[in-house]
């Protein structure tokens, strides 16, 4: 029997659809897209008992060698995923998490895939942002329609409690800080004296939060699929969940509008104005945008993007990944640095 | 740069063999490409990070902090006084060479000078804020000055 990638995820397949004849891969593709886990895209076609044919689209994300979050463990992601493959959110259903190494080395879960493409957030040749004006007005409405569903879903009543609620208070601020601090202090690279300054600040400035949401950790642009066609633009899939986690939902309001993902315009996620994408957010959800916690996390979502660079910088360096995607980070950590010290007021603050 | 020069040599020409290659059919850009590695594999040795750019920016740093010290000492202000006097009695202490060590102890007076600032009122600290933010906008500006135009949304197409 081949040991091809395509050969284990057929069998992987016929194992788990009971009654199938065959399944056989048509096309797969690793994607370029998430520069963490391993992302492979395949159509297959299953023949039934009855000897009916039929195509499937999947998804598998596979666990690294060595990479961004490391180290990976994808079960929990896998679980939120799968709790909410029945939901309105547009999130991938996935059925299936194979934690044993023997099936395809290391630990993955495939889900189904779904249609769209994803805008990536860079700059256009022409200096402008990736999505034309009538993308962003029918897109807008619908991601920030998606946020709020997201943090108003009863995580509880999903059995989504193993993921860790924190105590009402500083501790959803602190343990964020303190998990992003601890992945900056593991890559024992030298760290910018703005960023050293603006962890003390956080530390400081934790706020508190009497609400617990579930909170996507990386929903911006960039992770969200668009499907046009000639009923319009529609936001057809959540992507990328690998920093899911229970916390304060600003968190995920702050990282969408982060200068990170301005894509060369001054747009959150290259679609509103930040104050108006507070504004849509806060009347989606019917919560209050404060001002003093959006600070903190905005700031926050540097740090945490600091940490994920100087992770694949450390990995690089110690030869366990040889992705030169981790080694471009090296030139990108200064531009991280000016940001940082434009938010902490060292360096006067582009106008909105 | 956080990653030794030799050692993105030795990245590129992994990838090159390793990922690249099985990708080309063409004889002649296989030859090319193989080429390249063998340019790369000669140069990785020969190569080292610029020192100017590091003497650039340890001086700025020098220079921003000497004119924080001034204007805190000169603020009236006790708190800030002692603020300008420490940066002053760290610069003193900052070794000249080697150049890695001197940039790093600069960082080191930069870090405790941002974090005692932050605990003076707005008003006092305002001239020494303005001068260290000149140094953070003239470096920002160097880097710029150094990166090619990013190759992001090709890199990360699906």
């Amino acid at each position: 029997m081949s040991d091809s990638l395509e050969a284990k995820l057929e069998r992987f397949l016929l194992a788990r659809h009971p009654g199938a004849r065959r399944v056989k891969m048509i096309s797969l593709e690793r994607s370029t897209e998430g520069f963490s886990q391993e992302t492979f895209s395949f159509e297959v076609e299953i023949d039934d008992e009855k000897g009916l044919t039929s195509r499937r689209g999947f998804v598998a994300k596979r666990a690294p060698v060595a990479g961004l979050l490391e180290p990976y463990d994808l079960e929990p992601e896998f679980r939120v995923l799968k709790a909410l493959s029945d939901d309105p959110l547009p999130s991938p259903p996935t059925p299936w998490f194979e934690a044993d190494p023997a099936v395809l080395e290391r630990p993955f879960y495939v889900m189904e895939r779904l249609p769209g493409e994803v805008p990536i957030p860079a700059a256009q040749p022409d200096g402008q942002g990736p999505l034309d004006p009538a993308t962003r007005s029918a897109l807008t409405p619908q991601v920030v329609a998606a946020l709020a569903r997201l943090h108003a879903i009863d995580w509880r009543a999903r059995g989504l409690g193993f993921l860790g609620a924190p105590r009402r208070g500083r501790e959803a601020a602190l343990r964020e800080l303190s998990r992003w601090q601890a992945r900056i202090e593991a890559a024992r690279l030298p760290v910018a004296p703005v960023m050293q300054e603006a962890l003390g600040w956080l530390r400081r400035h934790a706020p508190a939060t009497d609400e617990a949401t579930l909170v996507h950790g990386d929903f911006r642009l960039g992770n969200w699929l668009v499907e046009k066609s000639p009923e319009g633009v529609r936001l057809s899939g959540l992507l990328d969940w690998e920093m899911v986690h229970l916390g304060d939902p600003l968190e995920d309001v702050a990282w969408c509008s982060s200068l990170l993902w301005r894509a060369g315009s001054p747009l959150a996620s290259g679609l509103v104005p930040p104050s108006e994408f507070y504004a849509l957010y806060a009347e989606a959800s019917g919560r209050a945008v404060d001002p003093e916690r959006l600070r903190f996390y905005e700031l926050l979502s540097l740090v945490k993007m600091s940490a994920i660079m100087l992770t694949g910088i450390r990995a690089f360096r110690d030869g366990r990944t040889p992705d030169l995607r981790m080694a471009i980070f090296d030139h990108q950590l200064p531009f991280l640095m000016a940001a940082v010290a434009m938010l902490r007021g060292w360096l006067p603050a582009p106008a909105e | 740069m956080l990653i030794p020069p030799e050692q993105l040599i030795d990245g590129c020409v992994r990838t090159l063999l390793e990922t690249v290659l099985p990708g080309i059919e063409s004889r002649f850009a296989r030859g090319q490409l193989y080429a390249v590695a063998d340019v790369l594999r000669n140069l990785r040795d020969r190569v080292e990070e610029k020192a100017a750019p590091l003497e650039l920016e340890a001086q700025s740093l020098r220079d921003s902090l000497e004119r924080a010290a001034g204007v805190l000492r000169a603020s009236g202000d006790t708190a800030a006084y002692d603020v300008g006097l420490r940066i002053e009695n760290s610069l003193a202490a900052v070794p000249a060479a080697p150049l890695a060590a001197c940039l790093g102890a600069l960082h080191t007076v930069m870090t405790s000078t941002l974090e005692a600032l932050d605990g003076i009122a707005e008003d006092v600290v305002q001239g020494a804020k303005a001068a260290l933010g000149g140094h953070f906008a003239a470096q920002a500006v160097r880097e710029l000055m150094l990166l090619k135009p990013s190759l992001l949304s090709e890199i990360s197409k699906g």
